[in-house]
């Protein structure tokens, strides 16, 4: 049982750390970034390849994130700010990030090959010496250290973007981007912003991901992805809070599903409250109202 | 002129004249559909290798008189549809006389009805589904033992091991060869007298095994029975060992790969698996085998003798027939293959056109499988 | 003679391919054509394929009967569906279909009676490729016919401006339910197509990657008119096959390469060319006029002078 709680709690994490950057991006611009997946993913390369380098993780875990960071840039130039004025600018968004993350899933897969691949071992301490016993289950050291980044960095966040004036920008662009505008705000910088940040967050999800499981391929997003837009939908429409509480209660509900049902329901329960919620509940956990209905 | 992943070996025309012969050799074409991308690639690129290298030893052993193989190796993507497409290039633009392939079960079973109806042999040579595979027809062979060849003995051997009596099973439940493999492992343990104390599932993408393995684990078993691709296996191993499991893991045919101990490092140690080929052998064979691959420097698998030995196998086919290489001379030679040597052992065809040879068990110690007598 | 019959042969597959891959494409294309970005098709087609592999092969039913129940319990399915979710806007609707197929393909790993992961096999081969072909003519044509009637009119104005077009009286939540059925029942039909032309049907097939191949069949053809959606199926189809051809020249391995070009293409006809492949010759002719016209004043002085 307690070892469960921890799984849970742990699994949770790493879909709060990768749903905070999706909804972000959702919040401010309402568009679905397929790419995030793609850029969780090629971080936790470049992690990999700067460890190989020689580089210590502590040093590796920064580049990486920048690395996304500036990858989210790009993409924001590249294949979101042109679609900006469209009309149907939700669809063909969601339609460019998918021509994105295809890109980018094809040169990963043209450089690293499509094998898992891992971080040399040594990068964290593994193995019985580094975990300890805890609420009657074991937990390593690592997985602690993924909990409280998750926690921090949903904290600094939240500060980022309520206590600074580039997070009121966001939000004021969030609200409506016209009257963002109207009030003398840098509709072009906020937005890039939200970019970065998300796309940082989501590296760092990447590389935690990676040093976590050790399991590291092109099309490792792939199981994140819809699980991520799970979390969204369940916390609410662009609300950070939101992502953490459900991150966390989607990751204990599988958990949970597993021990007592059996692993098989675990997928269909996953998506089949996901349409559920949607129905039944649009704003999700935390959304504003009604913004989704017709 | 098509180059697209035509690989074409020639003798040097020299080594042709010494043959005797003056008229050019025949070339044989072999069409071979690998996963190289798409979620399969990292058995494709070892069943590449493995054909590659055992086209041009033949070639280069002058073993068939005046009969020169080429390989013509195309990507299906992992996928049915391009396996497909794959296959009717082969059949129908380059007239192979015989088709090694594909890399997986659900792909064979939509492409090789293909080959069965155009009457062009094929060979599998890692689908190991025991059911829908050569009972397609008389045109599509294997040399792949299916798991019912292996998993049973191999779990005969751990038990007069280990003694044990209690099983916990961990599978892939959303892919053809692992839920494959499952059915095999389910129905042995019963037949063995063996408890299943728990089954639990999990699915291609996912790296977080701890909550499945926590809820087997508290159900006391002696032995973890696991049937998993190896992108999944080394996680499960590790996180297994994390959770505080000491006892043996017994691996399915997914866990036959060098990958395992390279990313689950220590935590592979103690891993039971049943292998089709025994690497440590020293048949003469597997020798020339082991030498031809590390002249080519490829470390090679399971995956990568599988697809040698069917290329040998054609080779023998081809033999038999009296130097013949049309798409009947390949299918009636196969009738007649038998106690041929191979890296797998002593090969023979049963009258169910499945591969016939020793299984093993193995174990990963100090890093490295090595057989359990 | 035999060098065309052989030609037909090698491509017989991909050529049934570009008519299953229209057939899906236009059940995107459907929702698309009212505003609804509806993305259940490959649960649709995944429910059609396993019905009349079920009906052909268990119930010993007519090939016909079976495509009929193919395009029929995928449309049955999608009311009851389609009266929640519809209300739901933009990606939202998106969300909770792709919820809807995932329910479905997770359905059928776990139904033991269909061999979970290993799927159906040895169905028989009893869909040609005139067959598929019918179907898509048909297809074709009621959309045809669609075109510039009331309905027409009726989607185009739901998709520009669905509350106006809501004061103008037009109901507009039945048409985007009858939009998502006949989305439904074309999934299914060329699920049913499929599954008899293939040998086999397993659930990996009908994923999520499948449903985006779909979509992006109908976005890079053109979403703007009904012919759009098989012309980016057809277009999409042949592609990895040329690339076949073409990966030794350029250094890239095959499968990177298809992906590459994938995601180029999609990415430019989004930008570049909203309306589509199909509105290229278009495009180009107005860039040669704007050309001419630019020439022509320029000729004109050089010629007083």
């Amino acid at each position: 049982m307690g070892q469960q709680v921890i799984n849970g709690l742990f699994l949770g994490s790493i879909y709060a750390l990768f749903a905070l950057g999706y909804t972000l991006v959702f919040g401010v611009l309402d568009i679905l970034n397929l790419a995030h997946a793609a850029v969780f993913m090629v971080a936790t390369f470049v992690a990999v390849a700067l460890v190989g380098h020689g580089l210590d993780i502590l040093l590796a875990l920064p580049l990486a994130v920048l690395f996304a960071g500036l990858l989210g840039l790009v993409l924001e130039r590249v294949a979101f700010r042109p679609l900006r004025a469209r009309t149907d600018s939700n669809i063909a968004g969601l339609i460019s990030s998918l021509a994105a993350a295809t890109i980018i899933e094809a040169v990963a897969l043209e450089i690293w090959g499509p094998n898992i691949t891992r971080f040399p071992f040594g990068t964290m301490p593994e193995g019985p010496a580094s975990q300890f016993q805890l609420l009657g289950g074991t937990v390593s050291r690592l997985q602690l250290t993924i909990i409280a980044v998750a926690v921090l960095l949903f904290l600094v966040l939240t500060w980022l973007v309520k206590g600074t004036r580039l997070g009121r920008e966001v939000r004021a662009v969030a609200e409506s981007p016209r009257s963002a505008r109207v009030l003398g705000v840098n509709v072009d910088r906020a937005i890039a912003a939200a970019f970065f940040i998300s796309s940082a967050l989501g590296g760092a999800a990447g590389v935690l991901y990676g040093l976590a499981f050790n399991s590291i391929s092109p099309d490792m997003g792939h199981g994140v992805e819809l699980k991520g837009l799970a979390v969204i939908v369940l916390g609410g429409m662009g609300s950070m809070p939101g992502a953490v509480l459900a991150g966390f209660a989607l990751g204990l509900t599988e958990v949970f599903v597993v021990a007592n049902l059996g692993g098989s329901w675990r997928d269909v329960i996953s998506f089949a409250g996901l349409f559920l919620f949607l129905v039944l509940r649009p704003r999700g956990l935390m959304g504003a109202a009604a913004t989704r209905e017709a | 002129m098509r180059l697209a992943g035509r690989i074409s070996l020639f003798f040097a025309a020299a080594s042709l004249l010494l043959t005797g012969s003056a008229r050019a050799a025949t070339v044989v074409k072999i069409g071979a559909a690998l996963s190289l991308t798409g979620p399969a690639a990292a058995y494709g690129a070892q069943q590449k290798a493995g054909i590659l290298a055992a086209v041009d030893e033949i070639n280069k052993s002058g073993r068939l008189k005046g009969v020169k193989l080429e390989a013509i190796i195309e990507d299906d993507a992992s996928t049915k549809e391009q396996g497909i497409a794959v296959f009717q290039r082969f059949i129908n633009k380059d007239k192979v006389s015989a088709i090694i392939g594909p890399t997986l079960s659900n792909t064979a079973t939509a492409a090789d009805p293909l080959a069965q109806g155009a009457k062009v042999p094929v060979v599998a040579i890692s689908n190991t589904l025991p059911k829908g595979i050569t009972d397609i027809g008389p045109y599509i062979w294997r040399v792949s033992l299916t798991e019912a060849q292996v998993i049973p003995s191999a779990l005969k051997a751990a038990q007069a091991k280990f003694g044990f009596k209690r099983a916990a099973v961990l599978y892939g439940n959303d892919d053809a060869f692992t839920q494959g493999g499952y059915g095999v492992m389910k129905s042995a343990l019963e037949a063995m007298g063996t408890t299943t104390v728990g089954t639990q599932t999990f699915a291609k993408p996912d790296k977080d095994y701890t909550a499945q393995l926590t809820a087997l684990l508290a159900a006391k078993p002696e032995i973890l029975v696991v049937s998993a691709l190896v992108e999944n296996a080394s996680g499960i191993v590790t996180q297994a060992r994390q959770l505080g499991w000491q006892g043996p893991i017994f691996g399915g045919n997914g866990f036959n790969s060098p990958k395992l101990m390279s990313n689950a490092g220590p935590a592979a140690e103690g891993v039971y698996v049943g292998t089709a080929w025994n690497k440590p052998s020293t048949d003469a064979a597997n020798l020339a085998f082991q030498k031809a691959m590390a002249d080519r420097k490829h470390d090679p698998d399971q995956f990568c003798a599988q697809a040698y030995t069917g290329v040998l196998a054609i080779a023998e086919a081809i033999k038999l027939s009296g130097g013949k290489g049309g798409r009947e001379d390949i299918r009636a030679g196969f009738l007649k293959v038998k106690g041929l040597p191979t890296p797998l052992g002593t090969f023979a065809f049963n009258k169910d056109r499945d591969g016939e040879h020793s299984a093993a068990l193995q174990v990963v110690k100090d890093g490295k499988f090595q057989i359990v007598k | 003679m035999e060098q065309l019959t052989d030609i037909y042969l090698t491509y017989q597959s991909t050529i049934g391919y570009i008519g299953i891959n229209a057939l899906l494409a236009l059940s995107i294309y459907v929702s698309l054509s009212c505003g609804q970005l509806a993305l259940g098709s490959a649960g649709f087609a995944a429910i059609g394929a396993y019905a009349s592999a079920l009906a052909t092969m268990k119930a010993d039913l007519p090939f016909p009967v079976a495509l009929l129940v193919a395009a029929l319990l995928p449309a049955l399915v999608a009311v009851p569906l389609g009266l929640p979710v519809l209300r739901l806007k933009g990606v939202f609707l998106a969300i909770a279909t792709i919820g809807f197929g995932e329910v479905v393909r997770l359905g059928l790993v776990n139904w033991d009676y269909v061999n979970g992961a290993q799927g159906i096999v040895a169905i028989p081969q009893k869909a040609s490729i005139w067959m598929i072909y019918l179907a898509v003519a048909v297809t074709l044509f009621l959309l045809w016919r669609v075109r510039g009637s009331k309905w027409g009119f009726a989607l185009e104005a739901i998709r520009e401006d669905e509350p106006a077009a809501r004061t103008m009286g037009i109901p507009s939540t039945q048409y985007k339910l009858a939009m998502l059925v006949l989305g439904a029942a074309l999934a299914g039909l060329a699920g049913g197509l499929e599954a008899h032309f293939t040998f086999m049907v397993a659930p990996n097939g009908f994923g999520f990657s499948r449903v985006v191949d779909m979509l992006v069949f109908a976005v890079v053809g053109g979403a703007q008119v009904f012919w759009g959606a098989v012309a980016g199926a057809a277009f999409l189809t042949v592609l990895p096959e040329a690339l076949r051809e073409l990966a030794p020249l350029v250094g890239i391995e095959p499968g990177p390469l298809r992906l590459l070009v994938n995601g180029l293409v999609l990415l430019l006809v989004i930008l570049f060319l909203p309306a589509g492949l199909v509105s290229l010759p278009r495009r180009l002719r107005e860039r040669r006029a704007a050309r001419k016209a630019a020439r022509a004043p320029a000729g004109g002085a050089g010629a007083a002078a």
